[in-house]
């Protein structure tokens, strides 16, 4: 099963020398949401395609095209299989990327409310479009949450693979946003069908985490790190949590890379990724399904000189005749607690590069996740953890209707995830059984205001001044364009190729003086 | 994002430590339980309408590629 795809260099040869110079533990994080599209109570039937292209026709309208970049930097288009999709701009902390995804769901619930509008007088006045932040469909089509960390161009794509995976794998415990299987609840929506087209020789296989070589900066310095493996996040802990934790384990790994020694993470590497992600997925009491590791003596000597140990009792390990045995909870504290060591040397630099997160804060909210998790506190969790705040409110309508059909815990699993006419999500946070960090208001403002410590500032006034001048203009992460084919006279270029680049080029300035013309 | 994560949890363990509240951690647990079991039931009230549209046509309805 191939985890990892790249064309290029995999940077195993390339010294660390040359990077020393570089801002130690800043980053780069995006978040790129797929969406599902449905309509129920029409007159007729209406598929994905025709509700995915109501709600873009006012985008090709203004563009003439499904792909085009907003006024706070992100990208907005449709996707293969008619899914809307809408990746962030740059933010340089997790905070800042959930207030521009949580800006993406507005951004796109207002295309979909449009839509139903536009669709009522043929479809019939009950019409009611369905805008699904998940990854599954009711037939079993799955799409993505991407999550992009940008990394230093040292690590290798082995180190990644081997040191970051089981982290990923065995967060879904506090990320997972929960799917009504056939089986019943599983944890992670994605789990079974990265699992499943990786086993069907016939697919392409999904892999979990993929480093195709499109940095989207300069690629000597830097790579790109795609994480396919997460799920959609409603919570925004859970969403935020996610990005935190991931970015102190890259912070570990990169070090050890600049520094040419070891992570900590190397005795971690899993036997069988896929099928240790789908058997934790399926574990929703957390009750310690065991891992198989590559390298198990390897693991129980790491974790006994981390002090990650923890009695058995307490959840996460055990320990049988000399021979330890990990489940994600353990795996989870390991990972917590090689990032502490590494924090009490580091924490400062990482602090300094990131000001926005409160790392003490992060740390202690892992810590807390996995210690409800352990003792099987999961109320103490159901407004945070998407998953288990649908367990909750499954229980709670079986209670209430004993005879409620299995589809209507379907339906329920759903409508949590539709962001256009939802009620239950909504209804959540209204009675605080669900806690929100972003309020409306900042994610209000995160629709037209990019953030301002990336280059997403510059090109988000760029997108916002040729709107409001109508004049044609094209964009990718890396290029503004004025005009529109090679031929224009007035065609002109700027180039951003570094992403924490916040000062105007002569290029832009140029590109500016221009629509301001 | 200092104030975004309010400890409630560890301010909880804290109190149930506190030597003036030793029937607390009962107290709280059992008040916390009548809490959600409150906010449970007015929001399945908010979604009973929900509840009585057709759960068949919603499921069926979200199919995202057809033909395969």
């Amino acid at each position: 099963m191939p985890q990892l795809r790249e064309s290029g260099n995999d940077g195993a040869s390339q010294g660390p020398q040359e990077d020393l110079e570089q801002d130690g533990f800043a980053r780069i994080f995006g978040i790129e949401t797929e969406y599902g599209v449905s309509v129920t109570g029409a007159d007729k039937p209406c598929d994905a395609a025709t509700v995915a292209m109501a709600m873009f026709r006012p985008v090709v309208t203004r563009s003439r095209s499904t792909n085009t970049y907003l006024p706070n930097g992100a990208r907005l288009y449709l996707d293969v299989g008619s899914h809307p999709e809408y990746a962030t701009a740059e933010a340089r902390d997790p905070h800042t990327a959930l207030a521009q995804d949580l800006a993406g769901e507005q951004v796109m619930r207002q295309l979909a409310l449009d839509a139903q509008q536009r669709l009522r007088p043929a479809y019939g006045e009950g019409a009611t479009v369905h805008l699904f932040k998940n990854n599954v469909d009711s037939a079993g089509h799955s799409f993505g949450c991407h999550e992009n960390y940008l990394v230093r161009r040292f690590v290798s794509l082995r180190d990644v693979e081997r040191e970051l995976l089981p982290f990923l794998i065995t967060r879904q415990v506090f990320s997972g946003a929960g799917r009504l299987s056939g089986r019943g609840l599983v944890i992670s929506q994605r789990a079974d069908y990265l699992d499943e087209s990786i086993s069907s020789a016939t697919t392409r296989a999904r892999p979990m985490v993929n480093t195709r070589d499109e940095p989207h900066a300069d690629p000597e310095r830097y790579r790109r790190l795609h994480v396919i493996i997460g799920d959609s996040n409603r919570s925004q802990y859970a969403g935020l949590m996610k990005l935190a934790t991931t970015h102190l384990v890259l912070c570990v790994i990169e070090q050890a890379a600049r520094l040419g020694v070891e992570s900590g993470f190397e005795c971690c590497a899993l036997q069988d990724p896929s099928s240790a992600n789908r058997a934790i997925s399926r574990d929703v009491r957390c009750g310690g399904t065991p891992l198989k590791l590559a390298d198990p003596g390897g693991f129980t000597r790491a974790r006994a000189e981390y002090g990650a140990t923890g009695p058995a009792a307490a959840g996460g390990s055990s320990t049988d005749g000399g021979s330890a045995t990990v489940d994600a909870l353990g795996m989870q504290r390991y990972y917590a607690a090689v990032v502490a060591r590494f924090l009490e040397r580091y924490g400062a630099q990482v602090h300094e590069a990131m000001p926005r997160l409160d790392i003490d804060m992060v740390m202690h909210e892992w810590a807390r996740l996995l210690d409800c998790l352990a003792a099987g506190d999961f109320a103490a969790l159901d407004n945070q953890v998407d998953w288990i705040a649908k367990q909750t409110l499954f229980e709670a309508l079986r209670r209430r209707h004993p005879a409620a059909a299995e589809a209507r815990f379907a339906q329920l699993d759903l409508d949590y995830h539709d962001v256009a006419n939802g009620t239950v999500y909504d209804s959540l946070v209204r009675h605080g059984a669900m806690r929100t960090i972003i309020s409306a208001d900042e994610a209000r403002e995160a629709m037209t205001r990019p953030p301002q410590d990336t280059r997403a500032a510059l090109r988000g006034a760029f997108v916002a001044k040729a709107l409001q001048r109508d004049v044609r203009f094209s964009c990718d992460w890396t290029r503004l364009t004025l005009g529109s084919s090679g031929q224009d006279a007035e065609r002109a270029e700027a180039v951003m190729l570094d992403p924490f680049e916040t000062q105007a080029s002569e290029d832009y300035r140029r590109l500016m003086q221009q629509l301001e013309a | 994002m200092p104030q975004q994560f309010q400890r409630n949890q560890s301010q909880q363990s804290d109190a149930a430590q506190s030597d003036e509240a030793q029937d607390a951690p009962m107290a709280q647990q059992s008040s916390k339980q009548a809490d959600q079991s409150d906010a449970l039931d007015s929001i399945l009230d908010d979604i009973e309408s929900t509840l009585e549209s057709n759960a068949e046509e919603y499921v069926g309805s979200f199919v995202q590629k057809g033909g395969q």
